[in-house]
């Protein structure tokens, strides 16, 4: 018995194969041929894993005291000296920024998830919704973060919840307002309209056949986005409305820092480096996705 | 003509020379605030009630001592206080154990048109006081009897020494128009009815209050024309504006302190008010997790004063051991725990307790987060959990008071300062039975403390009074309910070419400065 042969490949299947791993060659050298990008992408990395090896990595327990060494400048005993009570700061710098990471991640993706389903829902449903969503959002946009925070605080007291809240209300409208306008762009499209000739759902339609087309931006909003949640963060904390003492954070660090800053420099210059780097790391990258998968957005090459 | 343009780059260039003037004290010289007879100083908030009845305290009294007549007035006299008649009298005297007799000096008037000073208006504010918020300083005092039109005597209901002191000299002493304070409705707020003093006052919210010289002031010229108090609520912000040249006087964090101690800038003395304030951490003895005595002994035996005094307030404070301030009667000079986290651990293991876990709530301030941080590292060691809570004042104030809602029943340790005044009498007051779910958020009661209080009240041998104060204390401690901190010093770095004068518990007094 003998097995019958395959159908061979067409040659415009192959063609386009072809072109599309050309097309991915050329934007990955593109990319490697950005040094922003590349810095970006270096920096991001290192912030995740800094933040995850962060129990590993630092060298003392981020709250460990040592009261007779307070308030040191770098040694080879603590690289970025201590604070009031005599914390090594590079091992709370560390610390820190895992909360930096964590209010990034949770926050980012659950306003990602959320912006995402009711910008679709405002751009697919009907015009009252729509109209009622954007109130919505308008509203919550028009809010300061930092008031917002502070009204929360006053009744609920400060926590890291909290901030989390905050970072996904307030960031929410962002991602929502993006899905919202591309779902629009989609909805009146030869597919869109055969699938719901076809009598497919609205659920089907927004998440097999919608969301596939907006989540690409999101992305990149969301990586353009994370330096800002963690601004937020640094600067609640900083307020003294973020996270608990005495958990690290790189606003706590820079608020006991700028306290003593005529005394010692180095608790604002080691809190405030992380946060400047983890800032230009995410828009770097962010900007340089957004070149490479939406060029009519991007800088003028 | 060249024009100037504003470009991002030199606005840029701007910014980053102006914040590096600011970092880099004596950088750029210190400039100087004090121009002409204009006095700049700091005010720690808006002063929002001027009625001595029911301020808070603090700056308003600072207002009230340039605006409205005191019979009598803190003065320094070596490392202790005594006091001293005012200008507003020709004189001030004990003429037996129970009555003061005063005399108004003349020709003193109330603006607006209000009339004379009179001694009316001396028994009108005391009486008034007797009813108000702050009545707890007149307990001693009966009646104010009018014998002439500035002519007085302030009648005691016992022997009570201190009463000038405490009373007459702090902010309550205060005296108010009777005819514009009834006019206002019988209290205020913001501004005072009608003024008698060296300076009239006026107020813009959040940014100064500013004290001119009153023209109808015919009393002691004052040293300044003018005194501006900025609001700047950070003691830091505060040091930085005065490195900057910007205000004249400022008060000092501890860690300032240090540094100033080791280098003193250019120009610049210091002058320590008192450490007439007293901290300590508190615990609720009617709290389920703290109603057993072995628990809140072992809490006492655990915290490590000594690093706090080190870590958070850079070993510039003195370590308390008591309510009574170090120089004042019946100052004790030791406790009767120690730290012992063994000890601290065998209690627990007494009491039957593991796994406890308690919140400690604190002012949101640098020094008391310090302070928080550390007794939660001592309290983990001996295994109890603490989870901190940082407040604002306005809710920590009302957190112990019954009537401001049910917060005192979830009280479990909280961090507290009060301030005195040149007296042992003061302090205790606060912590009889009466004042349960008012300032006594401890919440414990004593026949015998009650009846010291009084006596102490009445008592003239000084020996017999330390003794009573003596005991007091130890009646305290022995709740377990107190683990004392420290007495921190109220301490003003200003120009060397003024002279500051304050109280023992730090309020400025500005019509008394001068240039020199």
């Amino acid at each position: 018995m003998s097995v019958p042969p395959s159908d061979p490949v067409p040659a415009e299947a192959l063609e386009l194969r072809e072109s599309a791993s050309r097309e991915r060659r050329e934007k990955l050298s593109s990319f490697l041929s950005d040094w922003q990008a590349v810095a970006g992408l270096v920096l991001v990395v290192a912030f995740f894993a800094s933040a995850i090896f962060a129990p590993w990595l630092a060298p003392y327990d981020p709250n460990a005291m040592d009261i007779p060494a307070r308030m040191s400048g770098p040694s080879w005993d603590h690289i970025a000296g201590t604070d009031q009570l005599g914390r090594d700061t590079f091992s709370r710098i560390l610390h820190g920024g895992r909360v930096a990471l964590y209010i990034a991640a949770i926050g980012v993706s659950a306003s990602l998830v959320v912006g995402l389903v009711l910008g679709m829902i405002a751009g697919y449903g009907p015009r009252w919704l729509d109209n009622l969503l954007l109130l919505l959002f308008d509203a919550v946009r028009s809010f300061p973060a930092v008031i917002l925070a502070l009204a929360t605080v006053a009744l609920t007291g400060p926590s890291l919840t909290v901030v989390l809240a905050i970072v996904i209300i307030t960031t929410i409208p962002s991602y929502a307002r993006v899905a919202r306008t591309a779902t629009m762009a989609l909805r009146h499209t030869e597919f869109i309209l055969a699938e719901r000739s076809l009598g497919a759902s609205t659920p089907r339609i927004l998440f097999h056949h919608v969301m596939p087309n907006v989540i690409g931006p999101l992305l990149i909003l969301a990586a353009m986005e994370v330096p800002v949640v963690v601004s937020i963060e640094a600067g609640l904390s900083f307020l003294g409305i973020g996270v608990l003492p005495p958990q690290a954070s790189w606003g706590t660090i820079l608020n006991e820092g700028y306290l003593v800053i005529r005394d010692t420099p180095w608790m604002v210059i080691a809190g405030g480096i992380p946060l400047i780097l983890t800032t230009l790391g995410f828009t770097f990258l962010g900007e340089a996705l957004r070149d490479l998968f939406d060029p009519r957005m991007g800088r003028g090459r | 003509m060249t024009l100037t343009r504003t470009t991002r780059r030199t606005f840029l260039t701007s910014t980053a020379a102006m914040a590096a003037a600011g970092l880099f004290p004596g950088g750029v010289g210190m400039l100087r605030a004090q121009e002409g007879r204009v006095l700049n100083l700091r005010l720690e908030g808006d002063n929002s009630i001027l009625d001595p009845g029911y301020m808070v305290g603090g700056t308003e009294v600072e207002a009230q001592k340039q605006c409205l007549p005191f019979l009598a007035e803190y003065v320094r006299d070596g490392d202790t206080f005594s006091w001293q008649p005012t200008a507003y009298v020709t004189r001030l005297e004990y003429v037996d154990d129970t009555h003061i007799e005063f005399e108004l000096a003349e020709g003193l008037v109330w603006s607006g048109g209000h009339g004379t000073l009179k001694a009316s208006d001396v028994a009108y504010s005391y009486k008034r006081m007797k009813d108000s918020e702050w009545s707890g300083y007149f307990d001693a005092l009966e009646t104010v009897e009018v014998t002439g039109e500035r002519t007085g005597t302030l009648v005691l209901n016992k022997p009570f020494a201190p009463f000038i002191m405490v009373t007459l000299c702090h902010g309550p002493g205060a005296i108010v128009c009777e005819a514009a304070t009834e006019a206002a409705g019988g209290r205020f707020t913001t501004e005072f009815p009608a003024i008698c003093g060296p300076y009239t006052y006026s107020a813009t919210p959040g940014q100064r209050a500013v004290f001119e010289r009153n023209p109808e002031w015919t009393g002691p010229a004052p040293g300044f024309d003018r005194v501006v108090c900025h609001v700047i609520t950070e003691v830091q912000a505060a040091e930085l504006a005065y490195e900057a040249g910007e205000i004249d006087c400022t008060e000092l964090g501890p860690d300032s302190l240090a540094r100033y101690s080791k280098q003193m800038p250019e120009n610049t003395t210091i002058t320590t008010a008192g450490q007439l304030q007293y901290m300590w951490m508190g615990m609720n003895t009617q709290h389920p997790k703290l109603q057993d005595i072995k628990v809140r002994q072992a809490i006492q035996h655990a915290v490590d004063v000594d690093s706090i005094l080190a870590g958070a307030f850079a070993g510039t404070s003195t370590k308390s051991h008591g309510i009574v301030c170090p120089g004042l009667l019946g100052a004790r000079s030791q406790t009767s725990y120690s730290y012992d986290p063994a000890k601290a651990r065998a209690l627990l293991d007494e009491a039957g307790v593991s796994g406890l876990e308690l919140t400690l709530r604190t002012l949101n301030w640098q020094e008391r987060l310090l302070t928080a941080q550390i007794i939660q590292a001592n309290l983990a060691a001996v295994g109890i959990t603490v989870n901190i809570l940082p407040m604002e004042s306005g809710p920590f104030w009302e957190m112990g008071m019954e009537e401001a809602g049910d917060t005192w029943q979830d009280l479990e340790l909280w961090i507290m300062r009060y301030a005195t005044v040149p007296d042992p009498y003061e302090s205790t007051q606060w912590f009889v039975s009466e004042q349960v779910g008012i300032w006594n958020w401890e919440r414990w009661t004593d026949p015998e403390f009650d009846r010291l209080y009084d006596e102490g009240l009445s008592e003239t041998d000084e020996a017999k009074r330390e003794e009573i104060y003596l005991r007091m204390q130890q009646i305290m401690e022995d709740t377990g309910a107190y683990v004392w901190i420290n007495h921190e010093p109220e301490v003003y770095a200003h120009k060397t070419d003024i002279e500051v004068v304050a109280a023992p518990s730090g309020e400025l007094n500005y019509h008394r400065f001068k240039p020199l």
